[in-house]
């Protein structure tokens, strides 16, 4: 049960991290607009990509 | 009456020791290039090919438009120019390929495709030019076994590489890959995966140079593909995505796309008349508020 509060903090910690910092949230913006575009762009295919066929 | 049931079709055996061979490995995510990365250019273009037997033709090529160079600022900057390019290629079907183009600044290209025996083949190519320490040649052998490929390559600048993929499944193709740089003492390691059926291709690689590539293609019909890519660099803290589609008719090719970075393309290739192309080329990057427009002509095949 330690173990587990230590790791949750330690998350914690990262995640903050990443998201204060100017230049690290910068990245992370874009990171997650591409990871966005690309993963809905996958189910987009996958479920309605019939639609563009002629 | 009694109907019969017909008896469920046995799940077809996968016979692992006879497995299709592997794309090779450079041209891993292919299908996503040809869709995502189609000759986007600004100005005027002109080609024409001129067959002048079965296996060898000339090429004449003019280009007009600015140019970008690199610039510290955030401003893009153009400079008008205008290039022609000469060309020749000999293709000596499927044995042999010699391509070659030279530019009015100088510049040279040159590529050799020789198939040395069944299974092994042998490529050079190399870039000319009059600046110094700015030529580079480079020379490959290419294996292609029952289920794998794998391939050494040798360049200027003491660049040494060799990469190898292996069929896993029917469907499923894994590679690695490793370079040694020695003019900057640096070395790669990069793996790769790709998992491709009728109606789908996925890719995926990693390299230690901090490069994350994935790839999807969905082939919706015969004439039309739609394709994503992301690709991330955490070293030099550069990521896009991008989302595009591929329609292939009979008189006309168009293929467009739209990116993370705010860009959108398209690429028009149109058929007028039997050996005479009609190209449109558009690119506008709403967010460095450059916009970029082409058309062009090809003649000869």
């Amino acid at each position: 049960m330690a173990d587990s509060v230590v790791s949750i903090q330690y998350l914690k910690d990262f995640v903050n991290s990443q998201i204060y910092d100017d230049e690290k949230w910068a990245f992370n913006v874009k990171l997650l607009r591409a990871a966005g575009l690309f993963a809905g762009s996958i189910v987009l295919m996958r479920n309605y990509g019939d639609l563009m066929a002629i | 009456m009694a109907t019969t049931v017909p008896p469920p079709a046995a799940a077809a055996k996968v016979d692992y020791l006879n497995l299709p061979c592997p794309i090779p490995f450079e041209e891993l995510h292919r299908e996503a290039m040809m869709s995502l990365k189609p000759d986007l250019f600004e100005g005027m273009r002109f080609d024409f090919t001129k067959m002048l037997n079965q296996k060898f033709s000339l090429n004449h090529s003019v280009l007009m438009g600015p140019t970008e160079i690199p610039s510290q600022s955030t401003e893009t900057i153009k400079i008008p120019t205008a290039h022609y390019e000469f060309g020749s290629t000999f293709i000596d079907h499927p044995r042999l390929l010699l391509w070659g183009r030279i530019l009015t600044d100088g510049r040279l290209n040159a590529r050799v495709k020789c198939d040395l025996s069944e299974n092994l083949t042998f490529k050079a190519n190399a870039q000319l030019t009059n600046e110094p320490h700015m030529s580079h040649g480079m020379i490959n052998f290419d294996y292609k076994g029952n289920d794998y490929r794998t391939q050494f390559q040798l360049g200027n600048g003491a660049l040494l590489g060799a990469s190898y993929i292996q069929s896993v499944t029917q469907h499923l193709s894994l590679g690695g890959e490793v370079f040694w740089a020695g003019q900057h003492r640096k070395s790669g390691v990069g793996y790769a995966a790709r998992y491709n059926t009728d109606k789908m291709v996925a890719t995926g690689q990693v390299a230690s140079t901090g490069m994350v590539l994935l790839s999807y293609v969905q082939k919706v019909s015969e004439k039309v593909s739609l394709a994503s890519e992301f690709m991330c660099n955490y070293l030099s803290r550069d990521v896009t995505a991008s989302f595009g589609y591929d329609y292939i008719l009979r008189q006309c090719r168009l293929r467009g796309k739209i990116d993370s970075n705010g860009c959108v393309a398209a690429f028009l290739e149109e058929r007028l008349n039997m050996g005479l192309n009609f190209i449109l080329s558009a690119e506008l990057d709403h967010r460095k508020k450059d916009y970029k427009f082409g058309f062009g002509l090809t003649v000869g095949e």
